[in-house]
């Protein structure tokens, strides 16, 4: 699904972020990027979404060599991948289910087909019952669950999150795991960078930490602070 | 694109448009007057290029023929200038007949041509019109070759210096062009700039959920287009309304002066000043649409 290449990041202000970096990430894995501020984790997504290019090596995405997509081909390739991020990034003045609707307009998606998917990923994350409600009347919790059907209602392939729990308290923040689980079991890859050690400890998921641009730790099922 | 896409666009650009309504109308003005003011500059140049083109179909040669030509050489003279194609007609003036007319004409000043002492310096002349305004030049330049000719007059000086003056005119047109479009310019890309700057959150997210380029792009475009095309329109508008008048008037109290014509004229104009109007409503929305379109 993923596959890094002896990938690294050296920003035009010379600050290396990320310094020969090797991953392979299977199809319907869940995985945790874990790492102190600066250690490279946001390049990392930034890399798969090609915010930003690699200055060496080449990150795979589903088969496809990022680092190397025309211009106009990088839509089609965000089409594939869900983000969520820490500050949610709603529209304000849109409702939950037409924030929801608002990623399958802009791809074209047919009306009645938005209209039933919508619905669909409300159900999913337990959110049908405040389908009309604004954001401002929404808890951080619920927020987040909108910006996470919306990432997933084009059924991607690979859902990344952000630091997704980085505002939530810690009761909410297990619930928008369950979440993510259950859209694991359905079969999308999941990629979540957190500073959440309890999350960590608690899912026993694939761990991936990164220090100062280099991987320096990968276990099948660790925690957020493994030694061994 | 799907009439619902379209939809979408219409929508967004209207509601830009509203939320930043005192931007979209100092735009539309800025665009109006500019286009104004080139609208005036158009119709003064069509109507100076009338003007000389009217003058030198009106023109007429005047052949001075030498004091000594005798009789036989003024008859050859006007067999040969009846000869020239497209020549109209060939009137001949004695010097007699040329004193008569100065005399005639400074009657009120007899002191001036007693200065003469009796003597008569005019020279024998044929006035020669045309059937086509291009044969006057041509015409001229021949008829200055023959012996008997002392020299031709057609009022060149007077068409000269008009040209001279519609050339400076029409550069001096182009550099208020480039000065006004780069205004029109600056205030559009700013007015959309806002536009983006407000919905700079949408377009992130249309960007992370996979829209194209063209989708994010297009109702910013038609909002450029939009305000290009009302200030078009009122420039337009008050271009037309404006040169009515004036041909109008100046037929009333200066009616010998040619003039182009309202129509069709106005409409190419007008025609043309729109489709300036849109194409840099255009251009200025996709300026301010450069930066925030990376991600």
């Amino acid at each position: 699904m993923i596959e890094f290449k002896n990938v690294s990041k050296v920003y035009d202000n010379g600050s290396v972020a990320l310094d020969q970096v090797s991953l392979h990430i299977g199809k319907g894995e869940f995985v945790f990027v874990v790492g102190a501020s600066g250690a490279g984790k946001s390049t990392l997504i930034r890399l798969l979404s090609h915010e930003e290019l690699p200055t060496e090596g080449s990150v795979l995405v589903n088969g496809i060599e990022v680092n190397r997509l025309a211009k106009k081909s990088v839509p089609y390739l965000r089409r594939k991948m869900g983000i969520v991020f820490q500050d949610f990034r709603l529209l304000p003045n849109k409702t939950a289910q037409e924030n929801v609707a608002f990623a399958m307009e802009v791809i074209e998606a047919p009306r009645r087909v938005i209209r039933r998917r919508v619905r669909e990923v409300l159900d999913l994350v337990g959110l049908i019952g405040k389908a009309d409600a604004l954001p401002k009347n929404l808890s951080g919790g619920e927020q987040q669950r909108v910006a996470i059907a919306r990432a997933i209602v084009n059924r991607p392939l690979l859902l990344i999150a952000d630091e997704p729990t980085g505002n939530l308290d810690p009761d909410t923040s297990e619930d928008i795991v369950e979440v993510f689980k259950k859209i694991n079991h359905m079969g999308t890859t999941v990629l979540m960078v957190t500073h959440d050690k309890t999350l960590v400890d608690m899912m026993n998921k694939r761990v991936i930490e990164l220090d100062d641009g280099k991987v320096v730790r990968d276990e099948q099922r660790g925690g957020y602070d493994d030694e061994n | 694109m799907k009439i619902r896409t379209m939809h979408y666009y219409t929508v967004a650009a209207f509601q830009s448009f509203w939320r930043n309504r005192f931007m979209s109308v100092a735009s539309i003005a800025t665009v109006a007057i500019s286009l104004f003011i080139l609208g005036i500059f158009m119709t003064l140049v069509a109507n100076l290029d009338y003007f000389v083109e009217n003058l030198e179909s009106q023109v007429e040669i005047t052949v001075y023929l030498k004091d000594g030509a005798t009789q036989a050489d003024i008859d050859s003279v006007g067999h040969r200038l009846q000869a020239l194609p497209d020549v109209k007609s060939v009137t001949f003036t004695d010097k007699n007949q040329a004193m008569d007319i100065l005399k005639e004409r400074m009657k009120d000043q007899p002191g001036i041509l007693d200065a003469l002492e009796g003597k008569n310096p005019l020279p024998s002349s044929y006035e020669v019109t045309f059937t086509q305004p291009e044969a006057v030049r041509r015409t001229a330049d021949i008829v200055a070759d023959y012996p008997e000719v002392e020299g031709t007059h057609y009022g060149q000086e007077i068409i000269e210096q008009l040209f001279k003056i519609t050339t400076i005119i029409r550069w001096g047109g182009i550099a208020l062009i480039i000065f006004l479009t780069l205004a029109m310019l600056f205030i559009i890309s700013n007015t959309i700039r806002l536009t983006v700057f407000a919905r700079r959150k949408e377009i992130a997210i249309m960007k992370y959920v996979g829209a194209t380029n063209w989708f994010i792009r297009w109702p910013f475009l038609l909002e450029g287009l939009f305000l290009g095309f009302i200030g078009g329109v009122i420039a337009d508008i008050a271009l037309y309304q404006f040169y009515d008048f004036a041909v109008t008037s100046i037929h009333q109290s200066l009616a010998f002066l040619p003039m182009v014509s309202v129509y069709p004229f106005m409409y190419r104009t007008a025609g043309v000043l729109l489709i300036i109007s849109m194409v840099i409503g255009a251009i200025g929305s996709t300026i301010s649409l450069k930066r925030y379109m990376k991600v």
